[in-house]
């Protein structure tokens, strides 16, 4: 029975295009991944043994289709990010994926009980069915998309993670995930629509807490993990929308998501593992020491916040009408308001780590980074840089001319 | 097709960034913009009258039609981008020439710079409106921080980005609204006019003035002032600035601006034009002084076009280009002071006129203009503006513009002799200062023949360029402008007549300076004063700097002084009034006013307030979220659960 609610999903509003859209850019970030990794290491063998079987199963979860087998193969995909972190060498790391683990538990059994109370419902349950529904689907999602107040997994996670660890979960396991939501926004609108206030807080609730509280870190990583929590709040609002502009907008943006956010764990990587120490407010002129990755930072961070001519803005143009279509300007101001803080962030963090005049020395790099020297300037590894620039061509090139793609998803 | 041009060029600059040397991407660079320039012209036929052409040339984005539509209004826009932007690339090959890195990326940025406004303004549709207003505001970003190694390079780009970005967001919400009543993002389309309503209008009059440093939105201006000098240039001449005067002006095109909006525009234009003089008095560096001064004369340029009268809108365009002009060459030529000596402190500069000569004479045509001296194009844009004024009854408008004309003579005077006249300062006397390269000259000094050749002879950019670009906003062209900015309409016989007021006096000055320096027996003015007075324009301009007689060389404290004309028997020598003096006397002066117009004060506090914000809520949830998260998050999943139950 789930698997005819998410079927009729596909054939409602989102269309195999997407689907193959969001195969087609999961590879693309999986092969991005590898190959940085290659690079700069980000585990031993198991490391890459799992991130190999949680790409399977991503892309196998994409290629079956919308359905019961989609949802299980995410999960397990989940569950194999859980076991990428709990495998890293450090007691930080271990403690955060269990509470990853935990809270991953308690979504899985959320979202599979309410989907199935849906399914075996009519098209708006009856009180409390309906009520319990709302409330799983919510709490469920929460917790898988990192929505304010469910969020609690992810910043540790990041902070203590392998960068392309984090990577691989907020821009494939989560967008995955979010895929699935827009699915049930076509599936079962009511989720939605009678409780769309409670939706809505959630949203701008993830876009100022978000935002808030990445201003207030001073740990990279832990910042652009408030900054996922932030974009979500924007991702949720254009399904709650639900209009043709909500949901393209909401998927482009889930896609340039992904992409920038690899950008943006890719160049923190490049200046941790070269420099041996986490990148905090603290580190200065990081931009002099490694150029390319303070140039694909800079221009993940404007991608982030919808700053044209990146990809960003493509989806963010269409949020923002979503916003205006559902608040007026109010609501269009709000969300504006909400990026200010995110420009913010994203702008203390360029200016006081990567520009500006650097540290005069640095300590020695970690035993377990293997990186060269970092005195004598060492030049950034130079597959991650191929990687990072040929990802950020593509962001500028579909940001300059998304006609072609827009046009094909119709 | 300049747009082509311009991206052939950034195209160029990239594949072949690791071959060139600095100059030759200079030249390539200057080529690009030059045929871009070229590809305007061509154009200029089709749009005499009021005309416009139009072309749609593919589906941008899904329903977005990449479309253009070039009319007076862009044209203006697109030659001031082009034509100023390729004197500055010109300018560009020799200052360049010995940057050590960074030079490919240099030129991309400003060749984006210029297709950006050039886009912006052919754009018929609203949405490739905002890409290109933000593509030049990143241009900006990065130009600014181009030496990001530098602190206060990188810390006046982050002001540029945050002041002018998040203003941006206004016009988009207003695209978006109008999209949300009409359907469709072209302005073109006469259903835009019903949907123009004041909050739309307020929404993008917010962004404009963020990109036009119009108060209280100025103040990122200033700190911008790290960049290479071609960049202020550009940002303060041709490109950046001048961006939110284009949208100022088309929003004549959307629909009927009732009263109140003119007046709001007014105010604005008025009080900024004010605010960007009092501070200019102050400044002693001079790229710092001259980026208020631009403040103050974008002031200038809206309150031509908040008149909205058929003079008001001829005015501030006139100004507009004017201002283009005079600003480039000022910037370029403090651009080549700095070059040459190391500093654009005005107190540690002085007498640079006997070692640069070239770099004194076009910069005394620049200062000329900018007071406003007749001969040159600032006098007849004063001159339009404050018949316009006039006319359309705003006795207010004409005080202000009058005293604001008064403080803009002042502190071009103190930057004039304080660089150029005096004696020169003890520590530069040993340096090896030489006059610009002849790139750089060329690059100025094109830039201030214009500016004399549009003040003896505006018609030239009336008729052809301004007329259109009043009529394409749906005015009648009723400007009847000759030799030297006189009017030969009725209308602007009490403007005309004051000008004569304004020469006589004029040659009464220059009669006195004859008197007092025969009196002065040579060592009245220095020697190098007097290769600066090629051109009538700059004797006009220079005659109240040759009326100060040099504080005498027996006086140490003299250095960096001048003497005074003390409207009678000589001031002692002691009595010399230095750069310091000046500032010193003007926030004295003038202090209450600083206090209150300085919106920094306010936007820093809330900044602060935001960031205090964020660590209490840190402070709040850190604990719980880094030691308790299941337990957390099992409470707040029962708080959701009583939401929905409630709901």
């Amino acid at each position: 029975m789930m698997n005819s609610i998410l079927l009729e999903t596909v054939s409602q509003t989102v269309n195999p295009s997407w689907d193959l859209l969001f195969t087609g850019a999961f590879v693309v970030l999986l092969v991005g991944v590898a190959l940085y990794a290659s690079a700069i290491p980000q585990g031993a063998r198991r490391w890459w043994g799992l991130a190999a079987l949680l790409g399977l199963l991503v892309i196998g979860g994409q290629v079956v289709g919308a359905g019961t087998a989609r949802m299980l193969l995410l999960d397990a995909a989940a569950f194999v990010a859980v076991a990428m972190v709990w495998t890293e060498d450090n007691p930080q790391a271990k403690a955060a994926a269990r509470s990853y683990l935990a809270l991953l538990v308690v979504s899985v059994i959320c979202l599979g009980v309410g989907l199935t109370l849906a399914e075996n419902a009519s098209a708006a349950p009856a009180f409390p069915i309906d009520k319990l529904i709302v409330a799983l689907v919510v709490i469920g999602f929460g917790l898988k998309l990192a929505l304010v107040p469910f969020y609690f997994w992810l910043p540790g996670l990041a902070e203590y993670a392998r960068p392309m660890t984090t990577a691989l979960i907020v821009s494939v396991v989560d967008i995955a995930a979010f895929g699935e939501l827009a699915h049930l926004r076509a599936a079962a609108p009511w989720v939605f629509t009678d409780y769309a206030a409670l939706w809505l807080t959630l949203a701008l609730l993830s876009m100022f807490g978000g935002a808030l509280l990445a201003l207030a870190q001073r740990n990279l990583k832990r910042m652009l993990a408030y900054s996922t929590i932030d974009d979500m709040g924007y991702l949720l609002l254009g399904v709650l929308v639900g209009s043709t502009v909500g949901m393209s907008g909401a998927l482009l943006a889930a896609l340039s998501h992904a992409f920038f956010k690899v950008l943006l764990f890719g160049a923190v990587g490049v200046a941790e593992y070269q420099s041996g120490q986490p990148l905090t407010l603290d580190s200065r002129g990081m931009a002099s020491r490694y150029p390319v990755s303070a140039a694909v930072f800079i221009a993940g961070a404007l991608g982030m916040i919808g700053v044209p001519p990146l990809f960003g803005f493509i989806g963010r143009w269409r949020l923002y009408l979503a916003g205006v279509e559902y608040g007026g300007a109010s609501l269009a101001l709000t969300m504006a308001a909400a990026t200010g803080l995110a420009l913010l962030y994203y702008v203390r963090a360029i200016h006081r780590v990567w520009l500006g005049h650097g540290n005069e020395t640095l300590p020695a790099a970690a035993p377990d980074s293997a990186a060269p020297n970092t005195a004598a300037q060492p030049a950034e590894p130079r597959m991650a840089v191929v990687v990072m620039i040929a990802l950020l061509v593509l962001m500028l090139a579909v940001g300059l001319f998304p006609g072609g793609l827009t046009g094909w998803l119709g | 097709l300049p747009t082509g041009f311009l991206v052939a060029g950034i195209l160029l600059q990239l594949a072949l960034g690791k071959i060139l040397t600095p100059k030759q991407k200079g030249w390539l660079a200057f080529i690009a913009s030059l045929a871009a320039l070229a590809g305007v012209l061509t154009q200029l036929p089709g749009i005499l009258h009021g005309a416009a052409v139009q072309s749609a040339v593919f589906l941008w984005d899904q329903n977005v039609p990449l479309q253009y539509r070039l009319d007076g209004l862009s044209l203006v826009f697109a030659l001031m981008a082009t034509g100023i932007g390729s004197a500055i690339l010109f300018y560009c090959i020799d200052y360049m020439a010995h940057e050590p890195s960074g030079v490919t990326r240099f030129y991309m940025f400003i060749l984006t710079f210029i297709a950006g406004l050039v886009n912006l303004v052919y754009s018929a549709n609203l949405l490739l409106v905002y890409l290109s207003w933000e593509v030049i505001g990143l241009c900006s970003y990065f130009l600014v921080g181009f030496w990001y190694k530098e602190t206060a390079a990188a810390n006046g780009a982050r002001k540029v980005l945050i002041m002018t970005h998040l203003p941006g967001y206004g016009l988009l919400a207003a695209i978006l609204l109008l999209y949300h009543q009409t359907g469709t993002f072209l302005w073109t389309d006469p259903s835009i006019h019903a949907a123009f309503t004041t909050g739309i209008f307020l929404l993008m009059l917010v962004a404009a003035m963020a990109k036009s440093v119009i108060f209280p939105l100025h103040t990122w201006i200033p700190e911008a002032m790290n960049a290479p000098t071609p960049v202020s240039a550009l940002l303060h001449s041709a490109c950046y600035v001048k961006a939110g005067v284009y949208l100022i002006a088309r929003m004549y095109s959307l629909g009927v601006w009732p009263h109140s909006w003119n007046v709001v525009v007014l105010a604005l234009g008025c009080a900024t034009m004010l605010v960007g003089a009092l501070f200019a008095l102050t400044q002693t560096d001079l790229k710092r002084l001259l980026a208020f001064s631009t403040i103050s004369q974008l002031g200038y340029i809206i309150t031509g076009l908040g008149l909205g009268t058929n003079l008001g809108l001829a005015a501030g365009l006139f100004y507009c280009l004017s201002h283009g002009l005079f600003k480039g060459t000022l910037f370029l030529c403090a651009g080549a002071v700095q070059h040459s000596t190391g500093t654009r402190d005005m107190r540690r500069l002085g007498g640079l006129a006997a070692r640069m000569p070239n770099t004194a004479r076009i910069w005394l045509v620049a200062a000329c203009a900018i007071v406003g001296v007749p001969l040159t194009n600032g006098f007849v844009a004063k001159w339009l503006l404050l018949d316009a004024a006039l006319e359309a009854n705003q006795a207010v408008v004409v005080v202000i513009a009058w005293l604001v004309s008064v403080f803009t003579a002042f502190y071009m005077l103190k930057a004039t002799v304080s660089t150029f006249y005096g004696e020169t300062p003890a520590w530069l006397q040993d340096r090896p200062v030489h006059d610009a390269d002849s790139s750089m000259l060329a690059g100025m000094g094109v830039l201030g023949a214009l500016c004399v050749l549009f003040g003896l002879a505006p018609q030239l950019l009336m008729q052809p360029v301004v007329a259109p670009a009043v009529e394409s906003l749906g005015f009648q062209w009723q400007v009847s402008l000759s030799w030297l900015g006189v009017q030969t309409s009725s209308a602007g016989i009490h403007v005309t007549l004051g000008a004569g007021i304004v020469i006589l006096a004029a040659l009464i000055g220059a009669l006195v300076f004859a008197a007092t320096r025969s009196q002065a027996k040579g060592s009245a003015v220095p020697a190098a004063v007097m290769p600066a007075m090629g051109t009538p324009a700059a004797a006009a301009g220079s005659m109240a700097a040759m009326t100060l007689t040099p504080a005498g060389a027996a006086h140490p404290s003299a250095a960096r002084s001048v003497g005074v004309f003390g409207g009678g028997d000589p001031l002692p020598a002691q009595a010399g009034v230095t750069v310091e003096d000046f500032a010193a006397l003007a926030e004295t002066s003038f202090t209450p006013i600083y206090r209150v117009t300085d919106p920094d004060r306010v936007y820093m506090p809330l900044w602060q307030g935001i960031y205090r914000l964020a660590g209490q809520v840190n402070r709040l949830l850190s604990p719980v979220c880094d030691r308790y998260p299941l337990l957390a998050t099992l409470i707040l999943a029962l708080v959701v659960c009583v939401a929905v139950w409630l709901w």
